[in-house]
């Protein structure tokens, strides 16, 4: 193939079609990274946490979702709930802990409440004003507690135990009527009994968040891992489905991977989840940066935090059964970090891969072509998961992925992002 | 047993700590695997205050260490060497000095050779990890073999990890 000039270089490729390639600008861009904030980010579900992080009442946990602070706490009705972790006083973040518990007093405040520190405010578990120092003194009969409450987000225990929040106060569908059928292939898995999160690292990658995603919807990367090529790459694993659904989610369907094809690895069947085949392998990749991913015995859930248009924060978690014995906790958590720990055969494979498609296409680089044009029957080396997630990143931003000046066009009717028949994992 | 015995255990301890930091600085795995005895474990943890449990990151055998290594030829890796700079800040002997429980500190730098872009990036030195050594040694003929290391990691963000033990 000869090589090509500055203006072949940004040509369409030939061949490829609109919906088959996409412009880097939407990795790179200030405006649309901004853009992406309020109209993605703060309109859909997002996983923040597992509710075994808080597991008695007054527990909490904080995080932020599209740079706003948030805090999950659970009640003395054990009832998990969200607000904004900013004091309605003077804007304060209230809690900057990571996780505890406000059962016990703060130096400005008392037990069984969240303090601001601050001006010593103090709210209950369901985001009541409960005191305000020197309330009448200052503020007379002009300011009532019940006017100065916390600011309440949509929030939701579901699937496996996650909790979702949801900053958009319109949002009218429940976390599983906006997953819809994507939760299906795990949901038995997860949902038969308790999970426990036994694994956390965090690592901040300067990419994209939209990169990450990208590498775990696709599979045709496995040349990227040894250990993928040598546990799959037969017909079994070439046929493995995937399957696009509503709200730009995407499921890869299993196969039965041959652990024991790697020196020093054997199979995870005696630890299985629930429901789980020998050996399976089912990755759920929820809109838009949310991933589950399930290796018969352990599962991995990644959480993205967008922090730039070439910066994301990723937190990874691994669970097991909250009933492990020590010795199936044990065999979890080699099973996870064998391939996806921080040292594990894979998970520093992918960070270096994105960290490089970040290098390649910061914010002042010319803009290119990335492709996803491959058609493959809806199967494992088939790019639709990226066509389909794009088409619904396109739609909620009114952007032509193709080109972001533009707005959103739909793709060719027979670029099919959703597979003809049957779509069920 | 006597100060001086004592003092040789001691020094035997320390010597052997240090000389693993230059084994794996190096990415000598073998010469880092002959410093430890064949019952031999090795393993990362940390705490994490986020979820409220003790975790492991990487644990195994001294075989599951050496086919770690070993394989490391088949796998991307990035190739930015890690530095360990190290201090033994304790060791206590057993009562007849053939067995020592020891503590080292160690802030584990990383000097880019890869990176983002490495144009820019490589020669840059930057903290990978601050942990602690909590080493247990076996004592033979003046020489210390390891028997069990658990590097404790203080840091959580681990961005792009790594592929071999730290
Ligand atoms: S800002 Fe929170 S009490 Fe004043
Ligand atoms: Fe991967």
């Amino acid at each position: 193939m000869p090589t090509r000039n500055a203006q072949t270089w940004r040509e369409p490729p030939k061949g490829l079609r609109q919906g088959e390639w996409i412009d880097s600008r939407i990795y790179s861009d200030s405006e649309i990274f901004e853009e992406e904030l309020s109209k993605v980010w703060k309109k859909c579900w997002i996983a923040v946490c597992h509710e075994s992080e808080l597991p008695e009442p007054y527990d909490f946990r904080t995080m932020t979702i599209a740079r706003e602070p948030v805090i999950v706490t659970r009640g003395p009705d054990k009832k998990v709930r969200a607000f904004l972790n900013v004091c309605p006083h003077r804007g304060n973040m209230i809690e900057m802990r990571p996780s505890g518990s406000f059962k016990e007093g703060t130096p400005s405040g008392n037990p069984k409440h969240m303090t601001c520190m601050f001006h010593a405010w103090q709210f209950d578990m369901k985001g009541n004003c409960a005191y305000i120092s020197r309330e009448k003194e200052g503020y007379q009969d002009r300011l009532s507690r019940k006017d100065v409450g916390l600011r309440k987000l949509k929030c939701e225990v579901y699937f496996g135990g996650f909790v979702w929040v949801c900053l958009d106060d319109e949002m009218d569908m429940s976390v599983a009527e906006w997953g819809g059928q994507a939760f299906d292939c795990l949901q038995k898995a997860v949902d038969e009994e308790p999970l426990e999160v036994f694994h956390y690292h965090k690592a901040i990658i300067p990419c994209n968040y939209k990169l990450w995603h990208d590498t775990n919807s696709e599979f045709y990367h496995d040349y990227l891992h040894y250990h993928n090529r040598i546990t799959g790459f037969n017909d079994e694993y070439f046929a493995r489905k995937n399957s696009s659904y509503d709200n730009g989610h995407v499921v890869v369907g299993s196969f039965k991977v041959r652990y024991d094809q790697y020196k020093g690895f054997d199979s995870r069947a005696d630890v299985s989840f629930p429901h789980m085949e020998e050996n399976a392998w089912y990755m759920i990749d929820m809109f838009p940066g949310i991933n589950f991913n399930l290796r018969g015995s352990a599962l991995r859930c990644d959480l993205m935090t967008p922090l730039g248009p070439n910066e994301v924060m990723i937190e990874f978690r691994g669970l097991g059964l909250k009933s492990d014995t020590p010795e199936q906790r044990e065999a979890r958590i080699e099973h996870h970090n064998s391939i996806w720990g921080p040292f594990g055969r894979n998970l520093h494979e992918d960070l270096i891969a994105v960290s490089g498609q970040g290098g390649a296409m910061h914010e002042m680089a010319e803009p290119r072509r990335i492709l996803h044009g491959r058609h493959e029957n809806h199967t494992i080396h088939d790019e639709v998961g990226m066509r389909h997630f794009y088409d619904t990143w396109g739609k909620m931003m009114n952007r032509l992925p193709s080109d972001p000046t533009k707005p959103y066009a739909p793709p060719p009717d027979d670029l099919e992002l959703e597979e003809p028949v049957a779509r069920t994992a | 047993m006597t100060s001086d015995k004592n003092a040789a255990a001691v020094e035997a301890v320390k010597n052997t700590i240090y000389r693993a930091c230059l084994n794996l600085d190096q990415e000598k795995w073998t010469d880092w695997l002959d410093l430890c005895a064949d019952d031999f474990h090795y393993a990362i943890k940390a705490y994490s205050p986020e979820i409220r449990n003790d975790m492991t990151y990487l644990a195994g055998s001294r075989d599951d260490m050496a086919n770690l290594t070993e394989m490391l030829p088949k796998h991307n890796t990035d190739r930015s060497p890690l530095s360990r700079h190290a201090t033994v800040y304790t060791v206590d002997l057993n009562d007849d000095g053939t067995e020592a429980d020891a503590v080292t500190s160690v802030a584990i730098y990383q000097t880019r050779l890869d990176g983002t872009s490495s144009h820019v990036d490589a020669g840059s030195t930057h903290l990978f990890v601050s942990a602690k050594y909590y080493d247990k040694l076996r004592i033979e003929n003046g020489t210390a073999k390891f028997v069990e290391r658990v590097t404790r990691l203080d840091t959580r963000r681990l961005d792009r990890g790594s592929h071999w033990p730290l």
